[in-house]
């Protein structure tokens, strides 16, 4: 009788888990080994970065393997020096990032860190299934310095799925800070946990919080 | 406390009826749903009460109740079910339920006007239905075409329907008053993914073919089931601001749409702006039952 129902949940469900597993991927597909460079256009950075980590994903037996350690190396190397995590953190924290101490944010920092490697090692451990990272065409204003990249990336069984990208200009070139997997936000899924944490906790119990997972 | 939630409940239920009449008949259908599983409401305290959760006690409770069900009988089910058969067989049971699913998202791009979506969709099932021997194999996929999810929830969103409070539903979970409403109307319509299935005459085999489908679709959560107990500080909050996320970017089709990519982006902005109300009233907000009920 309920079966009806299900394909909505489901859909829902398993949209959200290729999410995460390929996109972070957000590398995901690659020919061969590049350079990347901050300063080029955002389309060419997103696709450098991606195409690199999944080219290293590839070449190690341990992340092959699934071994979970090595990747959250692998993905600390290679794709977060290209992730502006001071942002991403202090936009989930939305207001309460203004309350919090100097020392508080940094750890805030830190302590979400560990989140946003799982997330992307969990991705990256099934790297083997992604066969493609394509990159669409770039939409909007080129010269703006926040914007969006949108790709998709194909794996062997089954259909594509839609990530998006958003950067951010700064000093150093393009930062990646947001990330949309088939419609989810990262940043804004985190910000009620945020916020729920700390109306209960504060801010250190947000960060305890945080650290009890990275555990 | 469950008897109090209980009438808070319906008390929100009836304001609902009488201030949006357009929205009455689809809360009629989900009102005995609602009072039946209210029981399971105890008097949990809300203290970060969300606009679009006005409900979140007893979704709570109704959350922990699917969970633990689904702890003791389906999840075991499907783990096993991913352990002993092997992965090109699951592939192929999995692959012939999308493309049954592809045919009434189709239907629904249809039905809200997308009809470039439904050729396209329609195209997809045509081709692995026939190349795809039945859908087993989706070689659409493979040919560079794009799946575009589509249900009635979201036809009822393109048509207007506001999707009202998140509500979590007894064995199915995640949805919404417009949802459930869509649900509810399909399955009284007898029409969805499943009206292939159900038009069988032969009711062990029918109902053989529905449990296999049940079946599938919790193994092929299994693991985004996993990357959330790694990465949500709650699973429940997780859920459903990523339920919430999702159907509302369905309703927008922001990746259908190639005029609007900054339309959908979501607004960090009060991050700039100092917001004194938000500060005094969130620890003041009464608990459970007594939160607002806007959607």
């Amino acid at each position: 009788m309920t079966f009806s129902a299900l394909p909505q949940r489901i859909t829902f469900l398993h949209r959200l888990c290729l999410a995460f597993m390929l996109a972070l991927g957000l590398s995901t597909a690659v020919q061969a080994k590049q350079t990347v460079d901050p300063n080029a256009a955002p389309n060419e950075f997103v696709q450098a970065v991606g195409n690199n980590a999944l080219e290293v994903l590839r070449q190690e037996p341990a992340a092959q393997q699934g071994d979970l350690n090595r990747i959250n190396q692998l993905v600390d190397e290679y794709v977060l020096p290209y992730v502006n995590l001071e942002k991403t953190t202090r936009l989930a924290a939305g207001r309460y990032w203004r309350q919090a101490s100097a020392q508080q944010q940094k750890n805030l920092v830190e302590a979400f860190k560990g989140t946003l490697v799982r997330t992307y090692s969990g991705a990256l451990s099934k790297v083997d299934e992604v066969s493609a990272l394509q990159i669409l065409p770039f939409r909007g204003d080129a010269n703006a310095d926040d914007v969006v990249v949108r790709s998709t990336i194909s794996q062997r069984n089954g259909p594509a799925v839609g990530v998006d990208y958003r950067l951010e200009k700064t000093p150093q070139g393009w930062k990646i800070y947001d990330l949309n997997v088939e419609g989810i936000w990262l940043i804004q899924n985190y910000r009620n946990q945020f916020a729920q944490q700390i109306n209960q906790n504060g801010i250190d119990g947000l960060i305890d919080a945080l650290n009890k997972q990275n555990r | 406390m469950a008897p109090d939630t209980q009438t808070a409940e319906n008390k929100q239920i009836m304001n609902k009826n009488t201030t949006k009449s357009e929205t009455s008949g689809r809360l009629g259908r989900l009102a005995p749903v609602v009072a039946l599983t209210a029981f399971f409401a105890g008097c949990a305290h809300v203290p970060n009460p969300t606009p679009q959760d006005p409900w979140e006690s007893y979704n709570r409770s109704m959350f922990q109740f699917n969970e633990a069900f689904d702890k003791a009988l389906f999840k075991p089910i499907a783990s096993g079910y991913k352990q002993l058969t092997p992965e090109p067989a699951r592939n192929c049971i999995h692959n012939i339920f999308a493309n049954m699913a592809d045919l009434w998202a189709s239907v629904n791009s249809f039905l809200q006007g997308r009809g470039h979506d439904g050729v396209n969709m329609l195209g997809r099932v045509l081709f692995n239905s026939t190349m795809g021997l039945g859908g087993c194999i989706d070689v659409a996929s493979m040919n560079g075409s794009q799946r575009i999810s589509n249900d009635f929830g979201v036809t009822l969103g393109v048509w207007g329907f506001k999707p009202g409070p998140y509500v979590v539903l007894p064995f199915i979970g995640s949805s919404n008053v417009r949802d459930a409403a869509g649900i509810g109307t399909m399955f009284a319509a007898g029409a969805s993914s499943y009206t292939p299935i159900m038009a069988i005459d032969n009711v062990p085999l029918r109902n053989t073919i529905l449990g296999v489908a049940a079946v599938d679709l919790r193994a092929s959560l299994l693991d985004a089931d996993d990357l959330v107990d790694r990465i949500a500080l709650d699973r429940y909050s997780f859920i459903r601001d990523a339920f919430i996320q999702r159907r509302q970017s369905l309703v927008q089709g922001n990746r259908v749409d190639p005029d609007s990519p900054y339309g959908t982006l979501p607004d960090y902005s009060d991050d700039e702006l100092p917001d004194y109300s938000d500060d005094e009233e969130a620890p003041a907000a009464p608990a459970s039952g007594s939160a607002p009920a806007t959607p």
